[in-house]
């Protein structure tokens, strides 16, 4: 595993030689136990950076924002910001290179292998051993292929793999191929395969394939996702969090409709509005259909969708659906290389076609 | 609303439309559409009085554009865009709503089909509503013609362009042009002998001043649009120079290679320098570069110290050229149904059994056996031949379905020949039916039953197999309902055609279409037979479909019509509806460079910029932006959502 202390030495020593203009990384949070992510831009504050079972978010959305920032001072970057990146983290951050959002000399990646682990799932918590309460923790750590959970009172060693999130014990790849500086090591191959500690990882669609075992028929995922879909309060958090939703005018939502000084009053008032603002089921399904569709080969599966969704739609279950498909039909992985084209803009003559009559 | 003061007309098409839509219930409903000044309908909208009719609702009604409800945009959008602007309107102003092809055709219940045609007119003006003007693009042309293939369907393509005072560059893969024809003995139904006619036809191409010939070259790459074509062409490396070369054969008579000769079809040997044919064009020995001992002085330099002309040179390079043209006729050629899949008739596996082409080189005067008719085995003059018709033709569950068309005919003709050669021979000739459809060609195959007395047997063969000498052959005879055997000398088969080799690959670099066959497409089966969907492609010759000469020298000279017809105009009109870049929105992503098949996206300070002339509005780039960032125009994603809301009725 690897030291929170090596990972705080390479970003001060990053920041304290001018390489980068400042460190995307994760601190302890105000909620006690839980890290949120920060951006350092002193040397003095890399002391506070942590890494433990709690840093789940995907930090490639503040690479997004970053640009974002950058494209209102109109000014180019004149040194990279520094990243740290999970192996997921990287594989998003890959795509916005694919995407020719973010340019490969911008970021100065510090690479973070998760081994053999993951990232909790505090959803998971509840239930998982006597008297855990989320609320009460102070701490989390990596030990071994188990996660250490301290209050002030007392202290849970519990199984890694009984409470880590889905999308880690399904992880494609939990050690970063692009990157430049790497801590912690690239996992062995049998461990990541068949051990006790994480025996989903083999496979990347497990969760998908126990709901389409339950769920066999159209009937039966209609009626599944209509209850899912009722639900959505139209929050726009998955959106909010997700790095690959960077455009300015979503399509789905005339909310965010940007006005600029060259907008024209032509454009203003034919303003397109496929979707509805109310929380309909039909607007809804709209959606997340559309989101889906625009995630095909580009989403890498961090999860954080689902996660922060408020009425816990499962919708990773769309992405890995796609993500499944790309493969299986195309070969396609998203994140794992910036010099291919990207699935929806490329074409081969060996792609299938059988759905052509 | 759009506030344009539109009219409506909807087109009976006689009973095509009217049989089966109540056509003045569709004018009178879209009578009450939002924007809707005016609706009528006429028995044949795209009569001259029909067109009349629009054009004066146009004035009369100052209207500010116009729905048609008739046939395919295909056929008449053109003639009633013509019409928009004749009455001082764009030709944008025009919007066709297809009411015959996708809703009378193909509906049965007057009622549905009506209230369909309905949803389409109000489609229409709902898209109309938004369109905006745009005028077509003006592009130059340039005055030069590619030609892909120098059989005789490209050699006939050029000369006649080359006659119009084009200049052409033509292409040929092999080391000489003259093609399939040139290996070919004599000529259904006329016999006349298929080289003599070619030969002067090949040196007029090689003569004319207007042609530039490139053989043993491979159109690589093909960019541009109709007009304005860049072509790359590869052309290997010419080892013999042409120029010096004296045609003395020293450089044959010494080379210690044999190889099959290709231009034999296998049934001769070759050394790996040689000359393909006395009559070849360009007149000159070729080097096979890869039957030859290696290019090297060191290991083999034979050839190159016996040449007095100094003609042969090892160290020559491959080139590329880059070609200005306007148009392309594709005239790539046929090859034979591949052997492989024909194992039941022992072919590759029995010397004495031949395909037709084999054949043909065996009748040849200038063949490997001087025009008598010996087979392979032991050269003997073969006394009872069978000829199998279809072979891989017309056996859509295991080979081909289409029916290859020259085969009856070739077959009669060889029996001929083979009688004329033997007569005391025994021809048979297995076939199917006997399809003779052409001037003089079922004489022809008459003759050849009566007076040559060739046996013909109505039905297939079920086996070919080797019994010592002879080639014995298995079939049905289902006219008499016998069961036949026949131990035959030799076995022509009549294997179908299928594209040539280079066929797909060309296709491919020309993006034009190919059909399921894997036969180039032509733009319309009866209206448009020699082009191709692409815009200044045309289609020339066996590689668009299975033909004999006379049609394929008919097409090819229809081919070059096109062309002429094409670049005679001062200036070639683009349409104006090309995709445009929302600049604002654009992230750079390359999503839409790498999605265009036109080449006609590139990135500019990392903003997505179109070139309007190579953009053919086609909306694949739309649909790859995930930022809806680009657009067709007077196809918008605000036009589409508004179509959809009418259809729909929301």
């Amino acid at each position: 595993m690897i030291d929170p202390e090596e990972l705080r030495t390479r970003a001060r020593d990053l920041l304290e030689g001018g390489q980068v203009r400042a460190v995307i990384g994760y601190r302890r949070g105000t909620r006690g136990w839980a890290a949120e992510p920060v951006v350092i831009t002193r040397s003095e504050e890399a002391q506070d950076l942590v890494w433990d079972p709690s840093c789940v978010h995907n930090l490639a959305l503040y690479l997004v924002q970053d640009r974002r920032r950058r494209g209102v001072l109109r000014g180019p970057p004149d040194r990279p910001i520094g990243i740290l990146a999970k192996g997921c983290d990287a594989r998003a951050i890959v795509v916005l290179m694919q995407e020719n959002y973010v340019q490969r000399d911008e970021v100065y990646i510090i690479g973070l292998s998760c081994e053999s682990s993951g990232m909790l799932d505090e959803r998971k918590l509840a239930g998982a051993a006597e008297g855990i309460d989320p609320q009460d923790l102070e701490a989390v750590d990596f030990e071994g292929d188990a996660f250490v959970l301290s209050s002030r009172h007392q202290q849970w060693r519990l199984p890694a793999a009984g409470v880590m999130a889905e999308r880690c014990l399904e992880c494609r790849n939990p050690c970063p191929k692009v990157h430049d500086t790497l801590l912690g090591k690239e996992p062995r191959e049998q461990e990541r395969r068949g051990q006790a500690l994480t025996p989903a990882m083999s496979d990347p669609f497990a969760e998908l394939q126990r709901f389409e075992q339950t769920a066999d028929s159209v009937e039966a995922r209609w009626d599944f996702w209509s209850r899912q879909f009722d639900r959505c309060i139209r929050c726009f958090a998955c959106r909010s969090v997700c790095p690959m939703c960077y455009c300015e005018e979503c399509m789905v939502d005339s909310i965010s409709f940007v006005v600029t000084p060259d907008t024209t009053a032509q454009e203003k008032a034919n303003r397109l509005r496929w979707i509805e603002r109310s929380a309909s089921r039909s607007d809804n399904i709209g959606y997340h259909l559309t989101r889906a569709l625009h995630l095909a080969g580009r989403c890498i599966d961090c999860g954080e969708c689902e996660r922060v969704c408020p009425v816990r739609i499962p919708l990773r279950l769309l992405n890995t659906k796609m993500e499944r498909e790309s493969r299986e039909r195309f070969g396609y992985e998203p994140g794992a290389s910036v010099e291919v084209a990207a699935l929806l803009s490329s074409f081969r003559d060996d792609d299938p076609n059988d759905f052509i009559r | 609303m759009s506030g344009k003061r539109i009219g409506v007309f909807v087109c009976h098409c006689g009973n095509n439309i009217a049989g089966t839509v109540d056509v003045a219930q569709v004018a009178s409903v879209m009578a009450a559409e939002d924007g809707v000044v005016c609706t009528s309908d006429h028995a044949y909208m795209c009569s001259d009085p029909g067109q009349n009719a629009v054009i004066a609702a146009i004035k009369e009604n100052a209207l500010d554009g116009v729905v048609v409800s008739c046939c395919s945009p295909n056929l008449h959008e053109r003639t009633f865009r013509e019409n928009a602007k004749a009455a001082g309107l764009n030709a944008f102003d025009c919007e066709i709503a297809n009411i015959r092809e996708q809703c009378a055709w193909v509906h049965r219940d007057p009622g549905e089909a009506t209230e369909k045609a309905i949803r389409i007119s109000r489609v229409a003006v709902r898209r109309l509503g938004r369109n905006r003007a745009l005028d077509a693009i003006a592009i130059g042309v340039t005055r030069r013609v590619l030609v892909v293939g120098a059989g005789i369907a490209g050699i006939q393509a050029s000369l006649d362009l080359a006659a119009a005072g084009l200049e052409v560059v033509l292409v040929e893969r092999q080391a000489t042009i003259g093609g399939r024809m040139m290996g070919l003995s004599e000529t259904f139904p006329t016999l006349d002998c298929s080289q003599c006619v070619l030969s002067p036809r090949m040196v007029e191409v090689a003569r004319h001043p207007r042609i530039t010939l490139m053989v043993s070259s491979e159109v690589e790459k093909v960019s541009g649009y109709v007009g304005n074509f860049q072509v790359r062409i590869r052309r290997q490396a010419a080892y013999v120079d042409p120029d010096l070369c004296k045609l003395c054969d020293d450089c044959a008579q010494v080379c210690p290679v044999v190889a099959p000769n290709e231009y034999e079809l296998g049934l001769s040997a070759r050394r790996a320098i040689f000359m393909p044919y006395p009559q070849a064009i360009p007149a000159t020995y070729t080097l096979d570069a890869a039957s030859c001992l290696g290019l090297n002085p060191v290991v083999c330099g034979k050839c190159r110290d016996v040449c007095e002309a100094g003609a042969i040179a090892y160290d020559r390079k491959p080139e590329t050229v880059v070609e200005q043209v306007g148009a392309v006729v594709v005239a790539t050629g046929f090859d034979l149904y591949g052997q492989q899949q024909l194992g039941e008739y022992g072919l590759g596996a029995i010397e004495d059994v031949l395909d037709g082409l084999q054949f043909e080189r065996l009748c040849s005067a200038s063949g490997p056996t001087k025009g008598k008719i010996l087979r392979p085995s032991d050269h003997r003059a073969p006394k009872d031949v069978v000829f199998i018709q279809c072979v891989g033709s017309r056996d859509p569950a295991r080979h081909c379905a289409w029916c290859s068309k020259i085969c009856c005919m070739y077959t009669a003709k060889h029996a001929k020949l083979f009688k004329h050669q033997v007569p005391d021979g025994r021809a048979y000739v297995f076939y199917i039916d006997i399809r003779s459809g052409g001037k003089g060609y079922e004489e022809f195959v008459q003759g050849v039953m009566e007076e040559d007395e060739v046996m013909y047997l109505r039905g297939r063969v079920s086996r070919v197999y080797q019994d010592g000498d002879k080639v014995r052959v298995f079939g049905t005879d289902t006219l008499s309902g016998q069961n036949v055997e026949i131990a035959a000398d030799l076995v022509v088969l009549a294997l179908a055609m299928q594209p040539s080799a280079g066929t797909a690959a060309i296709a491919k670099t020309l993006k034009i279409s190919r059909d399921k066959d894997g036969f180039l497409a032509e733009a319309h089966p009866k209206l448009r037979p020699v082009e191709s969907v692409t815009a200044g492609v045309f289609l020339a010759g066996t590689a668009q479909g299975p033909k004999d000469i006379p049609e394929t020298v008919a097409q090819a000279s229809a081919a070059a019509a096109k062309a002429i017809g094409l670049l005679s105009q001062p200036q070639l009109s683009h349409a104006p509806t090309v995709a445009a870049v929302r600049s604002r929105l654009c992230t750079g992503c390359r999503m839409c460079v790498d999605t265009c098949p036109y080449d006609a996206i590139r990135l500019v300070n990392g903003k997505a910029v179109v070139t309007d002339v190579l953009c053919e509005g086609c909306g694949s780039c739309v649909t790859s932006c995930l930022r809806a960032a680009i657009q067709v125009k007077n196809s918008t994603p605000l036009q589409m959502k508004e179509m959809i809301e009418a259809v729909l009725r929301v």
